[in-house]
């Protein structure tokens, strides 16, 4: 009975986080699926959004939840004006170029990051933080949901429902699956593709940053916060397959279940690397992710 | 003339290298900088060999380095056991990892490849963070200090035989790659680099060729991580096994110089340390994060002005100089 509750508690445990992993991801496969380069300076718009957030709350008194869409906002448009001066250039740029011009861009944002708001580890208090909703109460244990891990869920499944709506069911949405399908195609047809990646750099990033700010009440911000996700965040595209936002989510749900189970039998510290191990086991056995679908 | 040239340019740069730390003061702060740059130039070629040749690009090469520090220092902690062997075995452990590495990873290519690589050298931080018992763990290691001075125990009075042994070391490197970008091998890994079905239709094994480059790229690595060992006397695992310390670093000083040349490490290296130490010595630890910021914002203007590197940037001043503005 014992192991039941635990084994329910590490269930909910770990989609509530991989709701969230999902989130996060979602940017990052964007970027990949429109753009077909690999931001290794992806995680460093969590940190981004997560700053945001917390200078949101500690001098405006917004909340994380709300402060996520001023961090949605704010790196959107710095997104776009990224994507415009650095990623443009290379794109269809040697491979050697693209990783290491987004790699620069990780050291230049997390140490600029150190250099502006120091090495302090930033936390907000929220109401909710400490409470949780019992939902099952018994001689064997407690089942419980931590009200601040479930905001940030729902918040991520809004963003995620909310993307995938642009994506599907608006003219823009197709424009950029269009973009992403065949550049050149989509030119001839009079979609303004420079747009389209500025766009999808802007959400992809946003997206991330979104999902940052969401999680702050339970994870402290600092500028090297990213590097705990970096890996995380690419083992969940992997997952699901590069460039997939579906796959992305699937992937961040599988991650975030992988990382609560294997809590249970592994020491914590150990935690990652079975993470790191998942990782490089898909990418030998299937780069193309385990939900691919075949193409023709 | 231009048979001799470039030999002659080697042996001039080797003779003033190796008469330079005689000006210098033996205990001194500069000749620790040529040391620290040596040691870069050295990972930056055997990264070079991999990374450059065949363009398969490791972010993982960290591994090697940490392996290499962590087996001589563990091993003369252990059994007094002298660095020069335990090195060796290093290189031995080193070789091993890179061929286990090599089953998930040698079909991967660009991004996969950066991508498994990054997370294999990830790997071995976390073990070596939390393997405590043997490695020390977090708090990190100190080679023990002995009073007497030996060529066997690697271990001297002055910083001045540890600069002789990157010296050599770095000399080695680059005849070993020399060699390689010349040869067979050289030819294989480059044809892999422009097109590997191509090169796979026309005969070359692939895999073989990736193989050899790469064994032979960690056992360099390995040997450079015991060498570093025995110069710095204490090290953690987030130094030795660290993205931006060594990883990035090593592949940095290769693309800023010039990816898959001879030359390209030496001058990328020549560039990249003495302006982190005087970034260092100038903000001092107050402003932490300075030289990695700097790194981060070099990497992305070097390529988007040019991502072949220093040696492209020269060769195309020099164009611009004999050919008096003529067409390239």
């Amino acid at each position: 009975m014992q192991s039941i509750t635990t084994f329910f508690q590490t269930l909910i445990d770990g989609v509530l986080i991989g709701g969230v992993y999902a989130v996060i991801s979602i940017g990052l496969s964007l970027v990949f699926g429109v753009m077909h380069i690999v931001n290794f300076a992806h995680a460093e718009f969590l940190m981004l959004g997560m700053f945001i957030a917390w200078f949101a709350w500690a001098y405006a008194g917004i909340d994380p939840m709300l402060g996520a869409f001023i961090a949605l906002i704010i790196t959107f448009f710095i997104g776009m004006g990224m994507q415009r001066v650095l990623i443009k250039p290379i794109i269809g740029a040697p491979q050697v170029a693209q990783i290491f011009l987004t790699v620069g861009l990780l050291f230049a944002m997390e140490n600029g990051a150190l250099l502006l708001f120091g090495a302090d580890f930033r936390s907000v208090s929220t109401s909710y933080q400490t409470q949780a909703l019992t939902l099952f109460s018994g001689e064997s244990g407690r089942i419980l949901v931590p009200l601040d891990k479930l905001y940030a869920f729902l918040m991520a499944l809004l963003s995620g429902a909310s993307l995938w709506f642009f994506l599907n069911r608006t003219s823009w949405g197709r424009a950029m699956r269009a973009t992403s399908q065949d550049p050149m195609a989509a030119k001839l047809m009079g979609i303004n593709t420079d747009k389209m990646y500025m766009i999808a750099f802007g959400l992809g990033v946003g997206t991330t940053a979104f999902g940052g700010a969401v999680i702050l009440p339970y994870i402290t911000a600092s500028p090297t916060v990213g590097s705990q996700f970096v890996v995380l965040m690419f083992t969940a595209v992997v997952l699901g397959g590069l460039g997939s936002v579906a796959g992305a989510v699937v992937g961040g749900i599988m991650v975030g279940l992988i990382q609560s189970f294997s809590a249970l039998i592994l020491p914590i510290q150990l935690q990652n690397l079975t993470l790191f191990v998942i990782f490089i086991l898909v990418l030998a056995l299937k780069p193309e992710g385990l939900t691919a679908r075949r193409r023709s | 003339m231009t048979r001799f040239f470039y030999p002659s340019l080697a042996v001039v740069a080797v003779t003033v290298m190796s008469l330079l730390p005689l000006t210098l003061d033996p205990q001194g702060y500069e000749i620790r900088i040529l040391c620290i740059a040596m040691l870069f130039a050295a990972l930056g070629q055997a990264w070079n060999i991999v990374g450059g040749l065949a363009n398969q690009i490791s972010l993982g090469h960290a591994a090697y380095f940490g392996i290499g520090a962590y087996t001589s220092t563990i091993l003369l902690r252990l059994f007094s056991l002298s660095p020069w062997l335990g090195g060796i075995l290093g290189m031995v452990l080193a070789v091993l990892f890179a061929l286990l590495l090599s089953v998930p990873t040698v079909r991967l290519k660009g991004h996969y490849f950066a991508l498994a690589t990054l997370g294999a050298g990830e790997a071995m931080r976390v073990i070596a963070n939390s393997w405590a018992s043997v490695t020390g763990g977090p708090v990190g290691i100190s080679v023990p200090y002995s009073r007497e001075s030996s060529l066997w125990m690697m271990q001297f009075p002055t910083v001045l035989p540890n600069y002789y042994l990157f010296l050599i070391a770095l000399v080695i490197i680059c005849l070993v790659f020399w060699k390689i970008q010349t040869g067979a091998l050289g030819f294989r890994l480059r044809a892999i680099k422009e097109n590997e079905q191509a090169a796979e239709v026309i005969g070359v094994d692939t895999y073989r060729a990736k193989l050899i480059a790469s064994t032979v790229s960690a056992a360099i690595t390995a040997f450079m991580g015991t060498l570093y060992a025995q110069f710095q006397f204490f090290f953690d695992p987030d130094t030795v096994f660290g993205v931006a310390t060594i990883s990035v670093k090593m592949a940095l000083i290769a693309i800023l110089g010039g990816v898959g040349t001879l030359l390209g490490p030496l001058l990328g290296a020549a560039f990249i340390i003495p302006m982190e130490e005087f970034a260092n010595s100038y903000f001092g630890a107050s402003v932490a994060g300075l030289s990695q910021f700097a790194y981060g914002v070099i990497l992305v203007v070097i390529i988007l002005i040019n991502p072949r590197g220093l040696v492209a940037l020269i060769g195309q001043i020099k164009n611009r100089i004999f050919s008096k503005g003529g067409s390239q």
